[in-house]
């Protein structure tokens, strides 16, 4: 999904060429090649997607985790934190997008890799560095002491707030790319034809470069919401008790039950959920698509 | 088409660019406040730091339960890299300008582990390697690691490949050449950058993963990411923090090497991981 | 949010009334770093005068263009619109309608929609605009197809939504960018005399840029021809074409004879020159002024003859005739140099002479002119 939604979002950097017509002789010995990918995808990820699935449905795991209201409220606590952490991931995202692609060359490497090294580093990292900034006496709350704004440190972590932050954090990068990709595509020149028709920069930014770059926020959006409905470390360093997502149940259920066939279900009904979304997402998008004007 | 730059003419950028100070800051500070928090002189986290000292540092290396975190993760990601380019490369090579029926659902399995959440995946293996019985060492979490590290180096393989005309390959087998030697001479320049790039993102994807790793982790099998999450539960020690900037280095060095890439290609499009 | 210069005046679009849209560029200069694009360009454009700069690329017309639009800020000189200098003002306040290469049409929006964007940016009432802006559809041929996205439009409509989005709001000028280099042979003629007739029922101003000579001489009233960003011949096309002050002019406007040339003595527009083996000539003389001098005879301005001149003129052996359709072209080595001569085929072909024959050519004096020889 990642792939093909970055793709759609970049004209042109669809898959490879198609071949000319294949010579049947040597086509077989060239399958081989797939052979041990097919293999190893088979045995060591369809075999246990398989049995997980399978075991989801062994005594009535469903109706078990259906009816824990801890279940139903880490449901709601995915949802809620994926929604808002995706609409504040594309604003931002989109703001980054937007700078790095009105900077020139060397401006743009840098800031490239200004986005890069997060998204190269790893969540528990990022996740402990900004707990270390929003700790009680961490660098935010004395700052804030500093210039006399407060006088007790203001509780930063272990909260909702925090969670969103993190995971913001985390999920800009994947907001960033698609969207540039977009702009990357627009024609400069139709930023010229609409000021030389009278349009001020605010003008350009909403009749133009705003409609013209959608498809990457969409796109964006859909990526970076699919990808916030499993966070699981986030919620955990940096929430409260009352901030679980639906992956830290799956947890519980595996590890601290030992309720397997619970624990499947409740992966099963993560996955079919964030699949419902993400196609009503994109039919709704679809059937706007359709109606787009001035 | 035409030499002026036509999207910055006479722009007037600097509301924007002030506005996106703070986000830039926002991305960046955390991940570089890393370093300077693991050479605090402190016994406690604090930031900015007392004072300079590499005591963090040593006591990190002094600390079995830490220096074997850190070859578990080592020997993980070694797994991963040597199966992910193997298997991501051959099948990108094995796709590379053939078009047969059931291409598409060998592209989609070959692709699919990145689109499931990790906890799932977890899961699933956790409760694979039980059933199977191999628990209690690192090979399971370094399978895992490959399961998700190979659509990585397929990618960044088949970007590399795009550039190679299909009919070079047919035409060195119309001069004999069998598939070994097709492979070294014709294939192997062209996606040498791919393959490197690809078992960068191995490494990085295997060195960082934290999700399956705790599902399956085992006395003699805590890798450093595991390792950190429970430790951070109840304390923000000093070896976290230091276990975080031996991180955030390697991320460091993944980037400079792209960095350094993307500089003689002179393309911003391929810093972008996936779309590249 | 007052633009004083561009608030939308009642005239009907189509009235050629009150003629404005004086060009003037003083002295413009572009640098980037230690390049110069545009070197102390001295150009102006009269009102409803139809303009060409014309130059291969990194000629520094298109620099020019868009200097005088807005979109570059020139490093040093003045640009003034109407007399009034523009300098310091933003494209949007320009009042100039711009047509760019491949267009640059909203891809979001519906032709009309894109006519009209000028006319909302002014804030003109939505029926106002409307009402104007289906009139310039109207007026472009494209009566009902205001609904339609730029990609649902062929090339031609393409150009000309275009042309109505730049003419809409009553612009003091009209400044085209290769506006036809994206059509095929057939549809560009027919684009151009279009155009050209539309700029005449308009009386407005064209300032336009392109590399293809056959182009600027179909529509200029002037053509600027331009070279490493400087002007080297301004003038109407026929003078431009039949009297280039540059051997690289004469080549660049199409094909011709050059032929070197010592100057025995010039006055009265007139030169008497020594061809070498071709003997006398007396050509046409403009002043140009340089070291090494030669003369330039268009192919189709040297006719066969049935006996040898005085001057003007030259023998020598026919050695190639290729029919090309309507003209033949004729190679024949004379006086030590392969001259072309081309005819009408109507005219019969060098009367039948087969290659190798001895012919006599000349030309007139007034179709000769003596210039520069740069290189």
């Amino acid at each position: 999904m990642a792939q093909a939604t970055l793709a759609r979002a970049r004209p042109g950097a669809g898959g490879p060429p198609s071949g000319a017509p294949p010579k049947r002789r040597r086509r077989a010995g060239w399958l081989l090649l797939l052979a041990p990918v097919v293999v190893f995808d088979v045995l060591l990820f369809l075999t246990p997607l398989g049995k997980l699935i399978g075991s989801s449905f062994t005594g009535g795991a469903y109706a078990r985790v259906l009816a824990d209201p801890l279940v139903t409220r880490s449901l709601v606590n995915t949802l809620s934190i994926a929604l808002t952490s995706t609409a504040v991931t594309v604003v931002l995202g989109y703001v980054i997008a937007l700078v790095l692609w009105r900077s020139g060359t060397v401006m743009r490497v840098i800031l490239f890799a200004v986005v890069l090294l997060p998204f190269w580093t790893g969540i528990l990292v990022k996740n402990f560095a900004w707990a270390v900034l929003l700790q009680d006496n961490g660098l935010v709350n004395g700052f804030l002491h500093n210039i006399g704004l407060i006088n007790a440190p203001l509780p930063l972590l272990h909260n909702r707030f925090a969670v969103i932050v993190g995971m913001v954090h985390c999920l800009l990068p994947y907001a960033v790319f698609p969207i540039f990709s977009s702009l990357a595509a627009i024609d400069g020149r139709l930023a010229l034809a609409a000021r030389s028709l009278g349009a001020r920069e605010a003008a350009v930014f909403r009749r133009i470069t705003l409609p013209l770059s959608a498809p990457g926020i969409s796109a964006a959006g859909l990526l970076v919401f699919i990808i916030s409905t499993g966070f699981f470390i986030t919620p955990v360093v940096m929430g409260g008790p009352g901030d679980m997502m639906i992956a830290n149940e799956i947890d519980y259920y595996a590890r601290q039950l030992t309720d397997f066939p619970g624990a499947a279900a409740l992966a099963v009904i993560l996955t079919v959920l964030v699949s419902i979304i993400a196609a009503v997402y994109q039919r709704v998008l679809k059937a706007g698509g359709q109606h787009e004007t001035l | 088409m035409k030499r002026f730059s036509a999207p910055r003419a006479g722009i007037r950028r600097k509301p924007l660019s002030l506005l996106s100070l703070p986000v830039f800051a926002f991305l960046v500070v955390p991940t570089l406040i890393v370093v300077p928090v693991a050479l605090n002189n402190s016994r406690y986290i604090t930031f900015p730091p007392d004072g300079i000292s590499l005591a963090a540092v040593q006591g990190f290396f002094a600390d079995p339960a830490w220096t074997s975190a850190l070859s578990a993760s080592m020997q993980a990601a070694a797994i991963a890299v040597v199966l992910g380019v193997v298997f991501g490369a051959s099948a990108a090579i094995g796709l590379h300008g053939r078009k047969f029926p059931g291409q598409q659902a060998v592209v989609g399995l070959v692709l699919a582990p990145m689109i499931v959440p990790t906890v799932v995946l977890a899961l699933a293996f956790y409760q694979f390697f039980i059933s199977v019985g191999l628990v209690g060492s690192i090979v399971p979490i370094g399978l895992a690691h490959a399961v998700i590290a190979t659509p990585y180096v397929y990618l960044t393989t088949r970007a590399s490949l795009a550039g190679l005309n299909p009919a070079l390959v047919r035409s060195a087998q119309s001069l004999g050449a069998g598939t070994l030697s097709v492979f070294r001479h014709v294939h192997m320049p062209v996606i040498l950058p791919g393959l490197i790039s690809g078992a960068l993102f191995a490494f990085s994807v295997s060195i960082d993963e934290t999700v399956m790793s705790l599902f399956m982790q085992s006395p003699g099998a805590t890798t450093l990411p595991v390792k950190m999450f429970t430790d951070i539960q109840f304390n923000l020690t000093p070896k976290i923090a230091v276990s975080s900037a031996l991180l955030v280095t390697v991320a460091t060095i993944g980037l400079l090497i792209q960095v350094v890439y993307v500089l003689k290609r002179r393309s911003t499009a391929r810093m972008m991981p996936l779309a590249a | 949010m007052s633009t004083p210069t561009i608030a939308p005046t009642a005239r009907q679009p189509g009235t050629a009334t009150a003629r404005k849209g004086a060009i003037e560029l003083r002295q413009v200069r572009k640098t980037y770093g230690e390049v110069v694009a545009v070197d102390r360009l001295d150009l102006s454009i009269q009102p409803g005068e139809f303009v060409t700069l014309l130059g291969p690329s990194g000629s520094g017309k298109t620099t020019t263009m868009m200097m005088v639009a807005g979109f570059e800020e020139h490093t040093s000189g003045s640009v003034m619109i109407d007399g009034a200098p523009v300098d310091s003002l933003p494209p949007r306040e320009r009042n100039l309608g711009v047509v760019f290469q491949n267009y640059a049409l909203f891809p979001h929006m519906s032709a009309r929609e894109n006519v009209e964007f000028a006319l909302r940016m002014r804030r003109v009432p939505k029926a106002e605009s409307r009402r104007r802006a289906d009139d310039a559809l109207d007026r472009v041929g494209l009566a009902g197809l205001g609904g339609r996205k730029p990609r649902q439009l062929s090339g031609g409509q393409q150009q000309r939504v275009a042309l109505a989005r730049a003419l809409v709001f009553n612009p003091a000028a009209l400044l085209l960018d290769e506006p036809m280099a994206a059509l095929d042979k057939r549809l560009r003629e027919h684009m151009q005399e279009e155009i050209k007739a539309l700029q005449k029922s308009l009386g407005i101003s064209v300032l336009f840029v392109t590399h293809d000579q056959d182009e600027a001489m179909a529509m200029s009233d002037r053509i600027v021809v331009m070279k490493d960003g400087r002007i080297v011949q301004s003038g109407p096309p026929e003078e431009v074409y039949n009297h280039p002050v540059t051997d690289w002019v004469a080549s660049f406007l199409g094909d011709t004879n050059l032929i070197p040339a010592t100057v025995i003595s010039r006055e009265g527009g007139e030169a008497v020159v020594d061809l070498g083996g071709l003997g006398a000539g007396r050509v046409r003389d403009r002043g140009a002024r340089g070291d090494k001098y030669a003369v330039s005879i268009r192919p189709e301005h040297l006719t066969f003859r049935v006996a040898p001149g005085r001057e003007n003129s030259g023998t020598g052996e026919l050695v190639s005739s290729t029919n090309l359709g309507a003209t033949i072209r004729h190679r024949i080595m004379a006086g030590g140099r392969e001259l072309q001569l081309r005819e009408l085929s109507s005219n019969g072909g060098a009367a039948g002479q087969p290659a190798g024959a001895t012919v006599h050519v000349g030309w007139d004096a007034d179709k000769a002119q003596l210039l520069v020889l740069e290189g």
